[in-house]
């Protein structure tokens, strides 16, 4: 009688139990703040609403007014410019630092504890506030740090921000400046979950660091890599803070990312069915993307 | 010298050059936020400056906004991640330790909606606070924070629920504990770290957000520091660059101190997530 009594009123078995009660915050979440959100947002392209007015009815004038401005086709090619460039440098760099961390710690040298440390904090600074140090930094005044510094050895001052392709360039190195920790944290994961035997054997065969890396390191990093490429791309894309403070988007529309410029469209314009439209476009590009890693990771992993 | 000698100058030359990098941008900032108007003016060669001052951030700090400023960052995002985390928990904990059909659909769609840009949902959410009567309001900004935060909390905590042994749950579930106490008194207590990862990471992000609290908080006092110093730089001019390198300061240093001093916690956490996921 007793045995029985245990055996039914025991808790539930790991592995059985229904899921549902304890998923429902979670897609409760996805539907109200990101389902229905992005349905609301490809009705309102087809709307003409603006932020002040409801729509009042549907057509495609929003749509044909977004492809037809001439400033699109401008914002989509400093998208480009400005999300490869990251893109590349982030990684770069970011590989550059876990691998020669990885490499000082297993000699033991010191400081690499610091320097990990120094990069994520600027990780950490905010996207507006990361703006607004590099703007001090960029200042083309006489006294502005880059230019002070570079008047020492002789180089004359640089249009930092004023140039349109040195804009570019400066709001790559500012965001390169805080964005590098993320590509750092997982290429140093990466690196560090590669079984150090590899390395001893390849020794025992005199192989050369280059060797090693190009024929150890980068192939065992390899989904990695992709995947980690797919996340910087899409975080770079939707960056737009630390430009606002940064630049502006100018000179002209030189920084004016597709981030940027919808932002601009619905809060300045008040185009709430322009910015719809261009916010719908990004959603696009975003989701282009997530499909791509999604695709990435299946196909690396296929026994998953 | 060997050739690893070799390769430690070279391992310590390019950590020189990247150094200079990463630190410039810190170090011009205190540079300035201790210089006076003057020394402003002469650039590099004030680098360390004659008459090093405090006023700049006396003037910041004895500003009664600018602590409100500070308040209203820190609730808003401690908030933010805190919501975060308690949605993320029951979802983590299903994830870690329940079968069930569509479980990779779940985990793929709770990755993939951190790929949505927070502008494209802002847009109709925006809509929906003000037909609310939310626009305003902390807590509009509160639940956005935590629907934004949600999604990496979920993945990290799976990961920390993972390594919590699974005989520890079973022992208790023999002596007739139901789940949900296993997870309160067996589970949580274990994942301390992970959790606590999660929501110092969630609570970080918060602090930097600009966007949210920019478009859902309409009045000045309401403004966490993020969006202060964007208004207060759009009013400062050449002459004041002191005093905004000192607000810079004052708005960066909380997150950084936090972060350097939980980061080996963090970190841990993130490269589990980074490697499992």
């Amino acid at each position: 009688m007793t045995i029985i009594n245990r055996t039914t009123d025991r808790g539930p078995a790991p592995g059985d139990g229904h899921p549902l009660p304890w998923l429902v915050p979670a897609i409760a979440i996805l539907a109200a703040f990101y389902a229905v959100p992005v349905l609301d947002v490809l009705r309102l392209a087809f709307s003409d609403a603006s932020l002040l007015a409801p729509a009042s009815r549907y057509s495609t004038d929003a749509i044909g007014g977004v492809l037809a401005d001439p400033a699109l086709p401008v914002v989509l090619g400093t998208t480009l410019v400005f999300t490869l460039a990251n893109v590349a440098a982030l990684q770069l760099a970011g590989l550059c630092i876990a691998l020669v961390i990885a490499r000082g710690e297993r000699r033991g040298l010191r400081g690499m504890a610091a320097f990990r440390t120094l990069v994520l904090a600027a990780w950490v600074v905010p996207g507006i506030a990361n703006g607004l140090v590099w703007q001090m930094l960029f200042d083309e005044a006489p006294y502005g740090t880059l230019n002070s510094l570079l008047g020492y050895v002789g180089l004359g001052p640089v249009a930092w921000l004023s140039d349109p392709q040195m804009a570019m360039a400066s709001a790559v190195i500012a965001n390169l400046w805080q964005g590098t920790a993320f590509s750092m944290i997982v290429f140093y994961a990466a690196r560090r979950a590669i079984d150090p035997t590899l390395y001893e054997v390849a020794e025992l065969d005199a192989a050369t660091p280059w060797q090693m890396f190009r024929y150890i390191t980068l192939p065992l990093m390899r989904r990695l890599i992709a995947v980690n490429t797919v996340l910087v791309t899409v975080q770079t894309l939707n960056t737009f803070d630390s430009i606002l403070a940064l630049t502006g988007g100018g000179p002209g529309r030189a920084t004016e990312v597709l981030a940027l410029f919808t932002f601009n469209t619905v809060f300045y314009n008040l185009d709430l069915a322009g910015g719809s439209v261009l916010a719908v476009l990004l959603f696009a590009i975003g989701m282009g993307c997530a499909l791509l890693v999604h695709y990435v990771i299946g196909r690396e992993r296929p026994a998953a | 010298m060997t050739v690893a000698r070799w390769g430690d100058v070279a391992t310590y030359a390019v950590l020189a050059v990247l150094g200079a990098f990463f630190a410039l941008p810190f170090l011009w900032l205190i540079s300035l936020a201790v210089r006076t108007p003057a020394e402003v003016y002469l650039g590099a060669s004030r680098f360390i400056p004659q008459a090093p001052t405090l006023d700049n951030f006396r003037l910041i700090l004895s500003d009664p906004a600018f602590l409100i400023y500070l308040w209203n960052g820190l609730k808003l995002s401690a908030s933010g991640g805190l919501v975060a985390v308690a949605l993320a928990i029951p979802a983590a904990y299903a994830a870690s330790r329940l079968n069930f059909r569509g479980k990779q659909a779940i985990l793929v769609g709770i990755l993939a909606v951190q790929m949505i840009s927070p502008l494209v949902i802002l847009l109709p959410l925006y809509r929906w606070m003000v037909a609310l009567g939310l626009l305003n309001s902390d807590l509009a900004v509160i639940a956005v924070y935590g629907a934004l935060g949600m999604p990496l909390a979920v993945w990290l905590l799976k990961v920390t629920f993972d390594g919590v042994p699974i005989e520890l749950e079973e022992a208790a579930a023999i002596d007739g504990a139901s789940r949900f106490t296993t997870l309160w008194r067996i589970t949580l207590p274990l994942a301390r770290p992970g959790i606590a990862s999660a929501f110092i990471l969630a609570m970080v992000m918060n602090w930097s957000q600009f966007l949210i609290p920019f478009i859902l908080l309409e009045r000045d006092g309401d403004w966490p520091i993020s969006v202060a110093i964007f208004n207060f730089a759009g009013a400062t001019n050449a002459s004041t660059t002191q005093v905004l390198a000192a607000a810079c300061i004052i708005a960066v240093l909380p997150a950084v101190m936090v972060f350097v001093a939980l980061q080996r916690m963090i970190v841990s956490a993130l490269m589990a997530g980074a490697v499992k996921g």
